[in-house]
Parts: structure tokens; sequence; C-alpha cells
């Protein structure tokens, strides 16, 4: 494309311009990008048409679900037991796992770690937990708990400590060092190192990660919801078994409103939070 | 702040300040925390006194997992590879999406209404689980891969779109103005001043995208996209849990190696870009 951009733009062009060597690069990329996902489609038999034949289908599911039956709001208050469920099960899971990651954070890193040898293993766990779709481990929980939103906060919670433990874990090896020596020079102990040096100084990123993390488990906990682990996705999935498509939209419309409410929320306390972090400390 | 004078017999009207001013937040803090962590530990039927048990219970169910099942190797392999293609698939479709309303909620490129209808979209995206758009998606077209790639590139729009939109509003308008000065048109500046500016960094984030979508392809295995996620959920509603705990391992290689893939071409991408 931008060689025919090129020889046009040329007034006494030679004969024959050869592409640069960027581009020819460039273009194998592509083609072989391209011709690696052609094959894979033909594999999946994945049918891109299938939007366009298929188009009806999808207008079919529009018109049943419009108008939504947003007077489920009012006739049915249970509805507000299950919002509840959902935001209480990512607001625990969120705190445990945060709470356990923030104590192996310790571990795992280079600086305040007890030995090498378990900073690895922790980092290992980490690793191997981040990898692990949470939905298995919700799995394993279901035949522990029961089907129910206890074990998807456990579930949120394991799923937490991998990614946030790796997050707290980077953030105590890049503190400072000075303030450390200088409170370990007046005789301060390991302990009292972490307490008065390195906590005050990650404090701010933990908050901010804490509420991130907020953030994604409540997705995930509508997501875990679907497999039985109770909440507004859990009554989602009941609606679309049942084939009760106005209502399905209805509770869409809310988990939209849901999420992007509680991301305001979540983002007002914690500039409040950090704005005010002298007194966290 | 003076502390108050201690007398032996308190007189309660002569101690209004009771609490140290340093304490007050702190104290508050706790005491919104405790309430919240009460009131959501009723709502998901926390049951304390049960979690001895069910743990225990848990470590029993976990020794049925092993050994795994290594025969099951070969027929997890095809899954596998239809985990990894659905990905690999929905990122392009993703990218070239987000592109489309990466540029219309640019506010430096687009008119404002066009702007206001894209970000309003890109939002309602981030907002919407993957997992709901699929089983959209699947009430509509059945089950099979072609809901799972489109699910998947739906919710690409979401990241990608927005970071994309942002990219390009950070970028330095003395270059537009420069390159609009000697005559180019709308399309010559963003192909000549705004893509090169902002495609590495684009790029890097796609490629990032490549690893989220591996482990959502997973996720939206169970509920109809097919792969190994399906496999899973299939071999654990069995209760053969040996064939399952090789699926997790599966996975677990999927993942890493998505996320050394991942690493290596955002490291050639942002490295002078070269393939960019």
């Amino acid at each position: 494309m931008s060689s025919a951009v090129a020889t046009a733009g040329l007034v006494a062009a030679p004969a024959y311009v050869p592409p640069s060597a960027q581009f020819r690069r460039r273009l194998l990329w592509l083609g072989g990008l391209v011709a690696f996902l052609v094959l894979g489609g033909i594999y999946l038999k994945f049918k891109p048409w299938m939007l366009f034949t298929d188009f009806h289908h999808l207008v079919r599911l529009g018109q049943e679900m419009i108008p939504p039956n947003v007077a489920l709001l009012w006739n049915k208050p249970a509805l507000f037991k299950t919002i509840g469920e959902t935001v209480a099960m990512s607001f625990l899971g969120t705190l445990v796992g945060g709470a356990a990651a923030f104590a192996l954070a310790f571990v795992a890193s280079r600086n305040t770690t007890p030995h090498p040898v378990v900073r690895a293993i922790t980092r290992l766990f980490f690793g191997l937990e981040r990898a692990t779709p949470n939905f298995v481990v919700l799995l394993i929980l279901f035949i522990a708990f029961g089907y129910g939103p206890f074990a998807a906060m456990i579930a949120l919670a394991i799923g937490s400590v991998g990614l946030f433990g790796k997050l707290f874990a980077d953030a105590i090896e890049q503190v400072d060092p000075c303030p450390c020596e200088s409170v370990a020079s007046v005789g301060a102990t390991r302990l009292q190192v972490i307490r008065y040096a390195i906590i005050p100084q990650v404090l701010p990123s933990v908050v901010a990660n804490g509420f991130y993390a907020f953030d994604v488990n409540l997705r995930a906990a509508i997501a875990l919801g679907v497999y039985g682990g109770g909440g507004i996705g859990f009554e989602l999935q009941l609606a679309m078994k049942v084939l009760r498509y106005p209502d399905v939209l209805a509770l869409i419309l809310f988990i939209i409103v849901l999420i992007t409410v509680m991301e305001r929320v979540s983002d007002l306390i914690r500039r409040r939070m950090l704005s005010g972090s002298d007194s966290l400390r | 702040m003076p502390a108050a004078p201690s007398a032996p017999v308190p007189a309660p009207s002569a101690r209004p300040p009771r609490l140290p001013r340093r304490l007050r937040r702190p104290l508050l803090t706790a005491l919104i925390l405790g309430a919240l962590i009460v009131v959501s530990a009723h709502l998901c039927q926390v049951r304390l006194d049960d979690l001895p048990g069910n743990l225990a219970k848990g470590f029993e169910v976990l020794r049925f997992f092993f050994p795994p099942d290594w025969s099951s190797l070969r027929e997890l392999a095809g899954p596998a590879l239809v985990t990894l293609l659905l990905a690999a698939l929905a990122t392009p479709l993703g990218v070239i999406l987000s592109l489309f309303f990466g540029l219309a909620g640019a506010r430096n490129l687009a008119p404002n209404w066009l702007r206001t209808i894209s970000r309003t979209l890109i939002g309602v995206e981030r907002a919407l689980p993957e997992i709901i758009v699929l089983l959209l998606l699947v009430a509509a077209l059945g089950v099979g891969p072609f809901p799972g790639v489109i699910a998947l590139a739906i919710g690409s729009v979401g990241m990608l779109g927005k970071l994309f939109a942002d990219a390009i509003e950070e970028v330095d308008p003395k270059v537009l103005e420069s390159v609009a000065c000697v005559g180019a048109t709308r399309w010559q500046v963003i192909r000549h001043a705004v893509l090169p500016e902002v495609m590495p960094a684009f790029l890097a984030n796609a490629i990032f995208r490549f690893e989220v979508n591996i482990r959502a392809s997973v996720l939206l295995g169970a509920v109809g996209a097919g792969g190994i996620g399906l496999e899973l959920s299939k071999a654990m509603s069995l209760l053969e849990y040996e064939r399952a705990m090789m699926a997790v391992l599966v996975t677990l290689l999927l993942v890493f190696g998505a996320e050394r893939i991942s690493d290596f071409l955002r490291a050639k991408v942002m490295d002078g870009g070269r393939l960019a």
C-alpha cells in the first residue's frame, strides 16, 4: 500500500523502486500472521459470514429482549439482595485475598525475604496461581463448600493472592533503601524496619492496587455467579435458562450501572484515602 | 495537642476531646470497614464454624485430582489448540474494531458527537463482562467458535479502544498541526502523524490483550465456546478428577506459554519498532 503511494508520488520515477527492507519485513510478518489466522479459522470451522447469514437470529433476540423488564427493580425486592451478594463477594474476596497477598509479599520480595529459596517458592506459587483461571478454583471449592456465594468469595480471595502478591512484592522491592538503613542503624529489628520504613513507603500503592483489585473482582464475581456462585450473575443465567429475555436485558442494564457506579465510588474513596495518606500511616 | 488532665474521678462533662485527633480518622475507617465486613459476611453466607471442616474436606477432595491422567494428554491437545485459536482470531478482530473506536473516540480527531457515542459504547463494553456477551450470542446463534471469537473481540474493544483513544489524545498537537498545515487531509494526518506516534504502544497493548484473551477463552469455553474450558468442566461434572487435573495442567501450560510469547513480542515491538 505504502509502496503504491510512494511510486505515485514520484514524478520522474525510476522504472522500478525496490521496496525497503523494513517494508518487506513488515509484509512478511503480516503475511505470516494472516496465513496463520486463515489456517486457524479453517481448523476452527470459524465462519465469519455467519454474522450476515444468521443476522436475523440476533435481530430476533433483540426483539425478544426489548422492552427490558425494569419493573424487576420494584417487583422483586430480592434482587437487591443478589446485587448485594455480588458486591459483598468481591469486597470480602479482595479484603481477604489482599491481606494474604500483603503478608506473602514480604516473603516474596528480595529485600525482606527470610531466605532466597523461600522467595523463589513464593514467586512460583504466585505465578501458578495467576495462571490458574479462578473458575477452576471455584469448581473445586464447590465440592468442599457447596454452591453459593461463600465458595465464590473464597475463589476470588485465592485469585487475588497471585495477582496482588506479585504487584505488592514488586512495590516492596522498589522501595528506597535509605529509610530502611537509617531505621536499622538505630537498632530496629527486621519487623520494626518493615513497620516503620517499608510499610509507609508501599502503603499508597497497596491501597491503589487494592481498589483496582476490587474492580477486577467485581467483574469476576459476576462471571463466577454464572457458574453457580450466586449473586446477580446467577440470577442472569437463571433468567436466560427460562428464556425470560426482558428480564435478561434488565439484569444486564443493572450490571452495567452497578459496575460503572462502583468504579466511580471506589475511585472517589481511593482519591480521598490517598490524599490523606498521612493519617493512614 | 495537650492531653486532657487525668482526674482521679472522671467527671462526665470534663472530657470533650475524648479522642486525640490523630486517632479519630483511623478509628472511623476501622468502624466503617468493620460494619462493611459484617454486612458482607452475612450476605455471603460466611459460616466460620463450618470452615475448618470444609477446608479439611477440600484437601480431601484435592487428593482425588492426583495423579493427573497423563493418557488423556493426547485427547486434550485438540481442545487446547481450539482455546489458543479462539484468542488468536479474536485479538486481531478486536484490534481492528478498537482502531475504529479509538479514532472515533479521540478529541483531537473526531467531532464531538462521534466522540461521545464512541466513548459511551466503550464505557458500556468495559462494564459488561465477556461472559454475558457470550451468553447472549450463544442464545442467538448456538454454541460454537463463532460466538466465542466475537465475544472475545468485543471484549477487547473496551480495553484497547479506550487505551488507543487516550493515546491519540495525548499526541502533541504541534505534530498534527504541522502535518495539517502543509495541506494534509484528515486521513493523511491520521496516517502520517497519529499512527506512527501511537502504533508501538498500541501494538504492545494488543499483544498484552492476547494474553488476557487466552485466559478469557478458557473461561468462556465452559459456557459454550468450546476448547479446554469445556473439557475441564465436562470432566468435573463427570467426576473424572484426574482428567480434570490434566486439563488444568494443560491450561497452565497455555497461559504460561502465552505469557512468554507475549513478553517476547512486546519486547520486539517496543525495542526500536523493528516490528512496528
